[in-house]
């Protein structure tokens, strides 16, 4: 969706057959493409363009999950899963509960030995090159626990020394300062409020910098307030050039925050759009109009791809 | 966040930083947990205090062999109980998957914790040892508090080793708990009566390659060196033995998450 005055920014790549076009920005330095009203990160053009260079061999995908299979014995979590995650980019990783989301998310955290396929962290195979791969990720896990017995100030210097960063006293100051924990810097990790605890863990995963940030459920248990001044962070970590992926039970969020989704269930991706695109794509689904009440919304799409029934 | 690009894969942290980040921190949690480690040295100079009368003494087999089951009583109660089961509740709690999912490799973070536990036994043994052999007026050489410390760290590792294979097999920091404390006092009293001859003298010969028996006849073996002999040697070739294989068996079935 490009606004007028805006389409000869981009060039046709691809025609497809069914009428759509793949479109890239005109100019190869392009960094930064103006968005559309209501997208946010790079706009859909932008990320074709972007993976148009990847397949060209240039790095526009920071993360490249290839046929990711993850069984626990004879159960299968993740069905030969494919994502590509474009870099400045955020994406929803969605399903209900047992689809398979945190599964695949360990597996592309490197915490499970896949059955096969590979992930690719801007190049790096995380099987491979683990120690490598995980320096440029930065993972906040569902629930995050620290060695009860250490402040506030000791769980940061101890991550960012995992991460190969020093860091002096006043520095940690300043960095709790950032994220208003300056008062609760030798206190326990379980002593702080949900909201605070979330912006400690946050902080924590992206105390190195890294290139995409994986967030596990981040909003899960949070009230409106520390929800979106989590948002805010992750957006301002976007702009910074950072790629995330998040999974998430909240289908507004999603929508809200989300550049792309994909919609999991059983183990297998069975959509991968933008949420506008998804709503359009399948707004006439019958499934869709069954449950929905009124305009479409990504909720509705969602369940109408998943089912009615609670899961686990 | 950095928007630099690169195929390459990037160094990775550099390892002495990541270890010293690690011990730092575990150094901090031995810290904290003081209590315990004062605990763990309590109870074996009670043990001493209780078997000071020559009577009690000789039904052991001993002075030397007294202080060795005290060490032995002390560094085993740290290490199968209390090692095992805080990696047990850890492991419940997510610790090891917050730590796995950064750079640090995954023997680092075992590492860090096993040197910090050897540590705790080093201090236990050689406050035994000096406790000990005051009450029974034995003067040891520089040379002979030096092997204890050396045994402190074989024996140290025989019981680390099985407090590893516990967690190794045992999911549940609950299970952790009561199992490690049964085989503890299950290797104790087997230990303690079967040295005593109580039992009989078969249990008496199974009792002295138990791993607390070995243990404690290794620490009795260093106290009185003109006194070792080949089956001391051979006592020392099952304690490497016990190491190797409860080594094993903790990496083979050890598991980093609860779930």
């Amino acid at each position: 969706m490009i606004r007028a005055g805006q389409a000869s920014s981009y060039v046709v790549a691809e025609e497809h057959d069914d009428g759509s076009l793949l479109l890239r920005p005109n100019t190869s330095d392009q960094a930064i493409v103006e968005r559309t009203s209501g997208q946010r990160g790079p706009a859909v053009a932008e990320r074709q363009g972007l993976l148009e260079d990847q397949r060209n061999g240039r790095t526009g995908v920071i993360l490249d999950v290839r046929d990711l299979s993850v069984a626990y014995g004879s159960k299968k979590a993740v069905d030969d899963v494919r994502l590509q995650i474009i870099r400045g980019e955020i994406f929803g990783l969605l399903g209900p509960n047992g689809a398979g989301k945190t599964s695949a998310l360990s597996a592309i955290e490197g915490l499970i030995k896949p059955e096969s396929g590979t992930v690719l962290l801007d190049g790096i195979d995380i099987r491979r090159h683990p120690a490598q791969a995980k320096a440029k990720m930065g993972v906040q896990l569902q629930a995050t626990s620290f060695q009860s017995q250490l402040t506030i100030k000791q769980i940061v210097r101890l991550y960012a020394g995992l991460y190969g960063i020093k860091l002096s006293d006043p520095e940690i100051t300043d960095s709790l300062q950032g994220i208003g924990l300056e008062g609760e810097a030798s206190k326990p990790f379980k002593q702080l409020s949900g909201g605070q605890q979330q912006r400690l863990s946050l902080y924590i995963a992206v105390v190195h910098e890294p290139a995409l940030l994986l967030l596990d459920e981040p909003t899960a248990g949070l009230d409106p307030q520390a929800r979106r001044q989590l948002w805010a962070r992750i957006e301002h970590l976007r702009q910074q050039g950072g790629s995330i992926l998040l999974t998430t039970h909240s289908m507004e969020e999603a929508q809200a925050v989300c550049d792309r989704v994909a919609i999991i269930d059983h183990g297998t991706v069975l959509t991968t759009e933008t949420p506008q695109d998804l709503i359009e794509k399948h707004k006439d689904d019958p499934r869709v109009r069954e449950v929905a009440h009124g305009e479409v919304t990504l909720e509705d799409v969602f369940i109408g791809l998943t089912g009615s029934e609670i899961r686990e | 966040m950095s928007s630099v690009s690169s195929s390459q894969p990037t160094a990775a942290p550099p390892l002495q930083l990541v270890l010293t980040s690690l011990l730092r921190a575990d150094f901090v949690v031995f810290l904290k947990n003081r209590r315990t480690l004062f605990m763990s040295i309590l109870l074996p100079v009670f043990l001493l205090l209780t078997t000071n009368s020559s009577k009690s003494t000789q039904h052991f087999g001993g002075a030397l062999f007294v202080i060795g089951l005290a060490i032995a009583y002390g560094i085993g109660a740290t290490s199968i109980m209390g090692y095992a089961l805080t990696v047990a509740r850890d492991r419940e709690k997510g610790v090891f998957q917050r730590l796995r999912v950064t750079p640090a490799p995954t023997w680092t973070i075992m590492a860090s914790r096993l040197g910090m536990q050897a540590f705790a036994n080093l201090i236990i043994a050689l406050v035994v040892v000096i406790v000990g052999c005051a009450m029974h007026h034995i003067s040891l050489s520089a040379g002979q508090y030096a092997l204890v410390l050396l045994v402190s760290i074989l024996g140290g590792a025989v019981f680390l080793s099985l407090g590893q294979a516990l967690v190794g097999l045992v999911k549940s920091a609950d299970s952790v708990n009561a199992a490690g404390r049964l085989l503890f006092i299950a290797l104790i009293l087997l230990a303690t009566f079967g040295q005593s001859g109580v039992l009989g003298s078969a249990w008496e010969s199974i009792s002295r390659w138990t791993p607390v028996g070995a243990v404690m006849t290794l620490f009795a073996g260093v106290l009185n060196l003109s006194a070792w002999d080949a089956h001391d040697s051979l006592i020392l070739l099952a304690c490497g033995g016990y190491i190797v294989v409860f080594t094993a068996i903790g990496i083979r079935w050890f598991q980093w998450d609860a779930r």
